[in-house]
């Protein structure tokens, strides 16, 4: 299940850790009519079954925090799960058959009429090239936003998290819940007209979760069907768990029954992708990419554009774009620069720097979405001396977070005194902050066991180099560290690849690490405390990379997370992030908002908490 | 004269044989282990045989040397350790062309520019025109691109912000993006090749030759095509080395910021990943420019002037 | 930026005629090669004396941002600010006063020129001394590792050495530690053209009368290099570090621009401006600042180094 989770990097493709968000909001919701579904031919799940909740939620999803620029904004699809969806969307066997398309009807299949839309100029910031867009291997959320215009699954979410049909045009479940079957879109086609069946989805899945796809999200996601282990681990012959009905139907059987599943379907490891492209070009098929979503690849010129153009075939219409240019920009001032002389379209959806949104506060083209996003210090909890909390305490009182926001970030972040966000259930006004004070400060130190700031080893703080706000936020607290307590601070900047790198070696070998103090971020899976504390401090969960542990927090968590009573799930969580506070498991720094650039030409695309997103392809232009 | 080239020859050789030799002992000595990075520094001992066997990493250090010379040889130059799976040869095609364009336009804008100023500064020597040329490219020249850059760039944005015209500031998305980079890169060679024409254009027409020429009354023009001019220009292909290395150390800064997708900024990419297969084909392939650019400048010379190679 | 360095240098011998008064003389004579010495002289001062000469003068609401090492508490002023009372210089992205910035940034800059050259004159010039005197295996030894080291185009190396070693440097010898690799990184690169100068001034020398007449009454090759042929290329060396400097301050300003040299929260010309370029909309003065410093340095330095040249040798002008 762990295998090939560490290099998770999508604040997206966590996001679809919506599955469950249902399930937890459940948990949130006393009342259990609104939390049962009836699922496929009348078994009841019940979403605030811990089981389910558990085994999910325990996802190791490390290096995101490291990946994601403070205001990163979700790719497109599948959406950031920051959306309340109130009740689970309906998925069985209610879903009639949809047939969005006037083309295809009748078995007679000819090409929309696309384009004439304009193109769309957008860049993708902080990468040089993409590493890949095959959706069996995508991780980097650069790639997953890339990748997801060009492929689609059997389901998808829309805007709001919403669960609807796509190669699927419907499906049963079984009564046990384990037993899933998709009846695939009559007349659905790849981009280059050919037909796509059943076995397309089913020889995608398979390959997904090869032994040879192990790097990619397949295992994790779907590990839930029926044989996936074994063939993963190389074990068996094939997938046993999916098979082929006929072509227009697809089975898949699951180890154990889980509401969510249909959700994991969404994630890009599920996506079809054309078998004739991959075995004819080999490793670079995706030079070529088509799928069956709204664009394909036009040309890849590596390390510079990824040039799309529309599919059409596209099952849900004509696309009336003309397509997209996407170029690579690492520097996002470049790409600022860029869209402010007229050469781009949409700007800021990969990374957006809060420096640089203060120069466009105010304008009509320039949006700003409060997202449930943390800014933290971490430390290494194994190594002298950080693992003394008092020494940490020290540092936390000498930092002053407001002139940090206020001054240094200039707006668009938000002091962070606790670790859950604003506005995210269970947000704690009342929480305890360890204030700014620098004679506390001093003190603390003293209690530590230093006589002053030059009795402290010289300490190290890492963080991503190069990117204007990490840069900013790490030069302030050296010289308020130095300022309040004496104490000296050396800075590493580092490439964002190698400093995952090393969080990554932090979590596996903190004893061996070089990691003292780091600079890291947190976005929201899901909209939920759970999320950002039994997930990120709890002892030797996944994403803890500095080994915080504290037997009280656990406990406490550990009842929290399976609570079914609101109110005292949220006063165990309280008291947690309050014991994670005093004893600065994390050093919170702010809470960040997304920053966009989005021209006023470009109708049909939409900024939300969860990123610039759309529901329909085919609703939008830029002319 | 076969001489002479033949040992020019073996030392670029020699030269190009201690390129790969040095590029491979730094990789070698680099601290850190590729293959655990690749890994995310996971203990996975199966997997981490297989990397290592993957990129040859198995075999002694000096195996491992014949081994890279060997692919050399056959135009193989291993895989990428930041993306895997994808052949350094490909992502080294995908760059060509794009230095490529910007080093010859440059060369050409610096050329075709600096050239005629030279010419009409010597001319006017001490005159108005010779003091705005020798002032402008004196600044264009010491400005480093950089600051130019910047300078540029501010400029850009505030004529699109006044609606006028302006030029992409950074990509390749239209034939116009090419012109700000190549400008700058063109810049400090354009001032340097202007500096050199000139006073090498003032010690010709100083020359006996020139003199009895002028007395004989003929134009300014036909004295400088028929004599001064091919004189004059000499000393220009010595600087023609020396620039393509100057173009190269250009390269990196104006790729980089603006974005362009070139070797330079390949180059600096992979020092920052620390893709030493990447490294290792960008500095050789950035050397062989070099060795190739001295080694034509070193026969157009002695083709233009004898002596040297009979000297040389 | 390699172009730089291959400026003509004097022509061979000329040296052994001037003594230091018209040296001296000649070189005042050239009004450019004054006035960049007099801007020479005038930085060095503002960067050994100006730091706490600005801090005194500074009025006491903003004293916490001039403390002793100048990296102090930085937000002061507003972000990219323009010239005041107060801040003489205006205020950088995160607030803090340029003009101190970039003082302590000068520091650097000519700590680096001054470290480079030291390992040009020390290693450069003694190994072409020793090649052209001794030839031989001597000479192949370190025209090979010349050559070697000429192969890596531009700054390539110097790139490259920075960006591997930057980090145990630093934990070694922290902001000492970079300094001094990134002054190694740079020397890598400059000091073969200063062994190949010398060398070659050297080996014409042999061929004059007073060496071979020395040669002719028995003296020791070390004799020989001492005594006759060093005088003789003391010219060339210090022409050839002077001109050297303008692209070592330049360089160092684009490894530091890629973020391979002094790390923040430390100060220098380039890394100046990179901070400014993404706040150029906002306030190009920011840019212009450490952009003009530098362009003068490289000019000075160009300039100083023609004149001494042609100071010596004046046929060449």
């Amino acid at each position: 299940m762990r295998n090939g989770m560490f290099m998770r990097r999508s604040l997206a493709l966590l996001s679809g850790l919506a599955v469950l968000l249902p399930a937890l909001a459940a948990c949130g919701d006393s009342t259990p009519t609104a939390t049962t579904t009836t699922a496929g031919g009348g078994a009841t799940v019940s979403p605030t079954d811990s089981g389910i909740g558990i085994t999910a939620t325990t996802a190791p999803t490390k290096g995101v925090d490291a990946t994601l620029a403070p205001t990163t904004s979700a790719a497109t699809m599948p959406p950031t799960a920051a959306a309340q969806a109130t009740t689970l969307p309906t998925a069985g066997a209610n879903v009639t058959s949809i047939i969005e398309n006037p083309t295809l009807t009748g078995g007679a299949v000819t090409p929309n009429r696309v384009g004439g839309g304009g193109m769309l100029r957008w860049s993708n910031e902080g990468v040089q090239d993409l590493d890949t867009l095959d959706p069996a291997l995508v991780n980097a959320s650069n790639s997953v936003m890339a990748s997801g215009l060009i492929f689609d699954g059997l389901v998808r979410t829309d805007s709001k998290l919403g669960l609807q049909p796509a190669g699927a045009e419907r499906w049963d479940i079984s009564p046990d819940g384990k037993t899933y079957t998709f009846h695939i879109r009559p007349n659905l086609r790849w981009a280059n007209g050919s037909p796509v069946t059943a076995e397309d989805f089913r020889w995608s899945l398979e390959r997904a979760l090869s032994k040879d796809n192990a790097a990619g999200s397949g295992s994790y996601y779907l590990g839930n069907i029926s044989g996936a282990t074994d063939w993963n681990a190389g074990k068996t012959q094939g997938l046993s768990g999916v098979t082929v009905k006929d072509p227009q139907t697809l089975v898949i059987t699951l180890d154990k029954a889980g509401v969510y599943f249909l959700y994991q379907l969404t994630f890009t490891a599920a996506e079809v992708v054309p078998r004739k492209l991959v075995e004819q070009y080999g490793k670079n098929w995706p030079d070529h990419a088509y799928g069956t979503g709204p664009f394909q690849v036009k040309e890849w010129r590596h390390n510079e554009r990824l040039l799309l153009a529309p599919n059409p075939y596209y099952y849900r219409g004509a696309v009336q774009l003309d397509g997209i240019d996407m170029p690579f920009v690492q520097d996002p001032a470049t790409a600022f620069n860029l869209y402010r002389s007229g050469g781009l379209d949409v700007m800021g959806s990969q990374q957006f720097p809060n420096t640089l949104a203060a120069q466009v506060a105010g304008q009509p083209d320039f949006r700003q979405e409060p997202q449930f996003f943390d800014a933290y210090v971490g430390f290494n909890n194994k190594k002298s001396p950080l693992n003394n909390v008092k020494l940490r305490r020290a540092l936390a009182l000498a930092v002053d977070k407001k002139t940090l926001t206020e001054r240094v970030l200039g707006g668009g972040a938000v002091t962070a005194n606790g670790i859950l966000p604003p506005g995210l259930p269970g947000f704690n006004p009342n929480l305890k902050p360890l204030a700014f004070d620098p004679t506390a400060a001093k003190a603390a130190l003293v209690a530590a066991g230093f006589k002053d700031g030059a009795a402290v080893p010289k300490l190290t703080l890492s963080y991503t180099g190069g990117q204007a706000d990490f840069e900013k936020v790490a030069t302030t607290l050296q010289q308020m560290w130095k300022q309040n307590l004496g104490v000296s601070v050396q800075l590493q900047g580092e490439e964002q690849a190698r400093y995952n790198n090393d969080l990554t070696a932090l979590a596996n070998a903190p004893d061996k690490s070089p990691i003292e103090m780091y600079i890291s971020v947190w976005g929201a899976d899901y909209p939920d405390p759970q999320n950002f504390l039994s997930q990120q401090l709890r002892t030797d969960v996944g994403n803890n990379n500095g080994h915080y542990s504290n037997a009280q927090f656990d406990q406490l968590v550990d009842l929290a997370d399976v609570e079914r009573d609101v109110t005292k799930r949220m006063d165990g969580y309280h008291q947690a992030e309050q014991i994670a506070i005093d004893e600065v498991g994390w050093l919170p720094l702010y809470h960040s908002s997304g920053n966009l650039l989005l021209r006023g030409t470009v109708k049909g695309l939409v900024y939300t908490a969860q990123g610039l997103t759309t529901d329909d392809w085919t609703g939008v232009t830029n002319k | 004269m076969r001489g002479f080239l033949l040992r020019r020859l073996g030392s670029a050789l020699f030269v190009l044989f201690s390129l790969t030799l040095l590029t491979f002992v730094i990789a070698r000595l680099a601290p850190g282990d590729p293959i655990m990075q690749m890994m995310g520094n996971r203990r996975d001992p199966v997997r981490y045989a297989a990397l290592q066997q993957q990129y040859g990493l198995d075999q002694p250090l000096p195996v491992q040397y014949l081994q890279y010379v060997g692919g050399l040889l056959h135009g193989d130059l291993g895989m990428s350790f930041q993306y895997p799976g994808r052949p350094v040869t490909t992502i080294l095609a995908a760059g060509l062309p794009v230095s490529l364009k910007l080093g010859l336009g440059a060369l050409l804008l610096s050329t075709i520019v600096g050239v005629p100023l030279g010419i009409i500064a010597a001319l006017r020597r001490n005159g108005p025109a010779d003091r705005v040329i020798t002032t402008l490219m004196l600044g264009l020249f010491s400005i480093p691109s950089f600051v130019l850059i910047g300078l540029l760039v501010w400029l850009d944005l505030t004529l699109y912000k006044a609606h006028w015209p302006s030029l992409p500031v950074a990509g390749l998305q239209q034939p116009a993006s090419w012109v700000l980079p190549i400008f700058v890169l063109a810049a400090s060679s354009m001032g340097y090749i202007a500096r050199i024409t000139r006073s090498s254009m003032i010690e010709v027409l100083g020359q006996d030759y020139i003199r009895t020429a002028r007395s004989k009354g003929l134009s300014a023009a036909v004295i400088l095509t028929r004599h001064g001019l091919r004189n004059a220009l000499l000393p220009l292909l010595t600087v023609l080395g020396p620039s393509v290395a100057f173009l190269v150390t250009g390269a990196f800064v104006v790729e980089k910021l603006f974005n362009l997708p070139g070797i330079g900024n390949t180059t600096i990419q992979s020092i920052g990943q620390r893709d030493y297969p990447v490294i290792q084909a960008t500095t050789i392939l950035l050397g062989v420019a070099v060795l190739m650019m001295n080694l034509i400048t070193d026969l157009l010379y002695s083709v233009f002037d004898p002596r040297i190679a009979r000297q040389g | 930026m390699a172009v730089r360095s291959r400026v003509q240098l004097p022509a061979v011998g000329e040296a052994q005629a001037s003594t230091p008064p018209s040296l001296w003389a000649r070189l005042v004579r050239n009004s450019w090669a004054l006035a960049s010495l007099a801007f020479l002289i005038a930085v060095v001062v503002a960067a050994t004396v100006g730091p706490s000469l600005y801090q005194n003068l500074a009025s006491a609401d903003i004293q916490p941002l001039r403390a002793p090492d100048y990296q102090d508490y930085t937000i002061s002023g507003p972000a990219a600010s323009w010239p005041s009372a107060v801040h003489w210089l205006g205020g950088d992205d995160l607030g803090r006063d340029t003009l101190a910035r970039l003082l302590t940034g000068l520091r650097v800059s000519l700590a680096v020129a001054l470290l480079v050259e030291t390992i040009n004159i020390v290693l450069g010039a003694t190994l072409g001394l020793l090649a052209g005197t001794f030839g031989g295996w001597v000479d192949q030894v370190v025209s090979r590792l010349a050559d070697m080291l000429f192969a890596f185009p531009g700054l390539l190396l110097a790139i490259l050495v920075s960006a591997i070693f930057g980090t145990a440097a630093q934990n070694v010898a922290g902001d000492i530690g970079r300094l001094l690799l990134v002054s190694t990184a740079l020397a890598l690169v400059s000091w073969p053209l200063m062994a190949r100068f010398v060398r070659g001034q050297t080996l014409s020398l042999r061929q004059r009368d007073f060496v071979q007449a020395a040669e002719a009454i028995g003296a020791r090759q070390s004799h020989i290099m001492v005594r006759h042929i060093l005088p003789n290329v003391v010219g060339l060396i210090i022409t050839a570090a002077t001109l050297d400097m303008a692209s070592v301050v330049l360089n160092e300003a684009v490894l530091s621009l890629l973020g391979l040299g002094i790390q923040p929260p430390g100060s220098s010309l380039g890394l100046m401006i990179n901070q400014a370029q993404p706040h150029l909309e906002q306030n190009w003065f920011q840019l212009a600042v450490p952009g003009l410093t530098l362009t003068l340095l490289v000019l000075a330095f160009s300039f100083l180094g023609d004149g001494i040249r042609d100071a010596l040798d004046p046929t060449t002008r």
